[in-house]
């Protein structure tokens, strides 16, 4: 799950509530599933897998309890909280003088905020298909993962998929809505309507689509501005699986964006 | 030989306390618990140690749910104490969407309380540590 927008919300969430409240010594969410979000330092990785496995236990024990709302481990140095947020549970390691107060306000009403915004703003960013994608694929893929979006699909690109549709009388499955952060490009004869995405995702498409021609893409803006453009495979490898798309200047002047902002990409299929 | 007539002596001294202690400890919780098992809302115990388990449950049909959910949860404490350095874990709360639990180690009793979600678990702490 840690290659997905979705997660990349609640990694900065979890970082934020961490930086307001110094008390919290780990902070991290788990589903049943096993997928686990924690903040991005890696020393506390093992120890949270390992907590996760062990609440695990108790979680699946708990079921006759009617399910877990909340479990507190009141120890001599220190508690660990946990607490079920919609289909998350928040676990939190706090020492024994924490102002438990402070840090339930940043857990109990920060962290469910988000997920209900995140759910109402991003319908498409469901986090159950994600997880299920990302177990599927290896880690080396883009941070930021497909979602498939029918409703976005414009006339101009439902127009393709009929001719294709017709051409092949094979039912192709939906364009795929991939989200980047929006990266310069650089040198001096980058083209100026060509958008360059990695490798990876250039794949995907191609296998999700056979044999058909993946050669532009349809960059929208959250606001709503759309360019469709030429698309080519990045050119530096340190760019590669960052979930990063190269824009020329002047298309992110017509989308009114910038560099480390979010747009949504679509293939043309021809 | 003085020496080797002596350590035979000192051990049985020394053992012989422990297991008065033991005694003792289990026999000052389970009075307690017994009242607490008396009062609204609370649906039973499970008291263990290394030599015995007592159970009082109303629904006995529950009682394997509830044992393993018990063991699993003074597991679940320790591998977590040792993670994320707790120290000794004074007590455990679990909220479940129909009933509560809670458990505690006392000595070297594991206590487990079975209750309603309306009762104060705050007070059965108390009364449990007052004994």
């Amino acid at each position: 799950m840690e290659n997905d927008v979705y997660s990349l919300v609640l990694r900065d969430t979890l970082t934020e509530i961490t930086n307001a409240c110094p008390d919290i010594q780990n902070i991290f969410l788990f589903k049943e599933d096993g997928s686990i979000i924690s903040r991005e330092e890696k020393n506390h990785e093992e120890a949270t897998v390992h907590a996760v496995d062990a609440l695990d236990e108790v979680l699946e024990k708990a079921k006759v309890l009617g399910g877990t709302q909340s479990i507190s481990f009141e120890g001599a140095k220190g508690t660990i909280n946990v607490s079920r947020v919609n289909d998350f549970y928040l676990v939190t390691v706090v020492p024994e003088k924490a102002d438990l107060k402070y840090v339930n306000i940043f857990t109990n009403v920060l962290l469910p905020t988000v997920l209900n915004l995140l759910d109402k703003i991003a319908p498409a960013l469901n986090q159950n298909n994600l997880s299920e994608t990302v177990s599927e694929e290896p880690k080396t893929k883009p941070a930021i993962k497909p979602n498939e979006d029918p409703a976005e699909e414009t006339a101009e690109n439902h127009e393709n998929h009929e001719a294709a549709e017709a051409s092949t009388e094979k039912i192709l499955p939906e364009p795929q809505v991939n989200q980047f952060i929006v990266e310069n490009v650089g040198g001096l004869f980058a083209s100026s309507d060509t958008v360059r995405v990695d490798c990876d995702t250039l794949s995907q498409w191609t296998e999700l689509y056979e044999d058909k021609k993946i050669e532009e893409a349809m960059v929208e803006t959250f606001g709503g501005k759309s360019v469709r453009c030429k698309l080519k495979p990045l050119k530096s490898a340190k760019l590669e699986g960052k979930g990063i798309i190269q824009i020329p200047e002047k298309i992110q002047q017509m989308l009114n964006v910038g560099k480390g902002e979010l747009v949504r990409v679509k293939p043309i299929i021809e | 030989m003085v020496k080797q007539k002596k350590s035979p002596e000192e051990t049985v001294s020394e053992l012989e306390p422990i297991a008065v202690e033991k005694a003792i400890c289990e026999d000052n919780v389970r009075p307690v618990l017994e009242e607490i098992k008396k009062s609204d809302g609370v649906i039973g115990y499970i008291l263990r140690n290394t030599t015995s388990a007592t159970i009082d449950l109303n629904d006995p049909t529950r009682l394997m749910d509830y044992a393993t959910l018990s063991s699993s949860t003074f597991e679940a404490s320790e591998q977590l104490s040792e993670l994320f350095e707790l120290g000794k874990i004074s007590y455990i709360k679990v909220e479940g969407k129909d009933i509560n639990t809670l458990h505690l180690r006392i000595d070297e009793n594991d206590i487990s309380i079975f209750i309603e979600k309306t009762v104060d678990a705050k007070k059965i702490l108390e009364k449990m540590h007052s004994q």
